[in-house]
């Protein structure tokens, strides 16, 4: 097997596991934000999202399988919400929406727009594009859920919060060196960023997307480009 | 990568999207305020993020 090969069937086995995760996040979200903000359209979003989510744990384990690495998914089990327990159930319920959403699914439509336009094997592209059909409304979601708090009360908390949910989304070695044998074309054929790409795509979405959206809701975006200064190396 | 599209697309398109109903939603949320004290929610200690692509 070759080393994109091998890489790549890791990576597609990585997203079938945490596109599992997002359906149960967003089945449990959906129920505690229609508990709260019974007018929202955002439960309804969430649902259908979740089992968006669970279509492309399929999708993304099949190609895992085709590549030589068989996924085997643990079954549904109750998933606990990630924020910090010192928040209530509704500051909670937005710090969940705003790490799931508004960052990790926003940087994973940059991430498929990415290799979209790099020509990938046609059995990847797909994949690639049924899912990114899908992935743009769970970024919305996040953006709507944010704009609806945001119109209701006090979202300035999450501000000094945004570090903590950016070092737990990203790998250890995003800001280090590539693999010896890291084979750039080949990965992107099959659907993997190569890890300069990947930290571009990363650090571009986070100052061009992500902080203006958070400032644009009332959310101080400075102690997340603080973070990034330092955990990039730029700081 | 045109990152200005994305965010027109994603968080202005968002914004959009929550808006429906947002009228109802602020005496909805004034009601809920009322009648119900906070309570903890959150699990970890500091918090966390979520794994991406």
């Amino acid at each position: 097997m070759t080393s994109a090969r091998r890489a790549a069937a890791e990576a597609w086995a990585f997203r079938a596991r945490v596109e599992q995760e997002a359906a149960l996040r967003f089945d449990r979200l959906a129920a505690v934000v229609a508990g709260f903000d019974p007018g929202s359209p955002v439960p309804e979003m969430m649902r259908r999202a979740a089992d968006d989510e669970r279509r492309h744990t399929e999708l993304c384990a099949q190609l895992a399988g085709r590549l030589g690495l068989p996924v085997a998914l643990e079954p549904d089990t109750g998933q606990a919400s990630i924020a910090p327990r010192s928040l209530d159930e509704r500051q909670a319920a937005l710090y969940e929406v705003v790490a799931a959403c508004c960052i990790t699914e926003t940087e994973s439509m940059a991430t498929l727009t990415t290799l979209m336009a790099a020509e990938p094997d046609p059995e990847v592209r797909a994949v690639l594009h049924s899912i990114s059909r899908d992935e743009v409304v769970h970024s919305r979601m996040g953006w709507a859920h944010l704009s609806r708090e945001s119109a209701a009360g006090e979202v300035a908390f999450l501000a000094p919060l945004i570090p903590g949910m950016l070092a737990g989304t990203i790998d250890d070695g995003l800001f280090g060196a590539p693999p010896a044998d890291e084979d750039p074309e080949g990965l992107l054929r099959l659907g993997v960023l190569p890890l300069q790409q990947k930290r571009e795509v990363f650090l571009g979405t986070l100052e061009q997307v992500v902080f203006p959206g958070l400032e644009k809701f009332g959310v101080d975006p400075e102690p997340g480009r603080r973070w990034l200064a330092r955990a990039s190396g730029l700081g | 990568m045109q990152f200005k599209k994305l965010f027109q697309v994603l968080v202005l398109g968002g914004a959009m999207a929550g808006a429906v109903a947002a009228s109802a939603c602020a005496q909805a949320n004034a009601a809920d305020k009322a009648k119900k004290p906070p309570a903890d929610a959150g699990t970890t200690e500091s918090g966390g993020g979520v794994k991406g692509w």
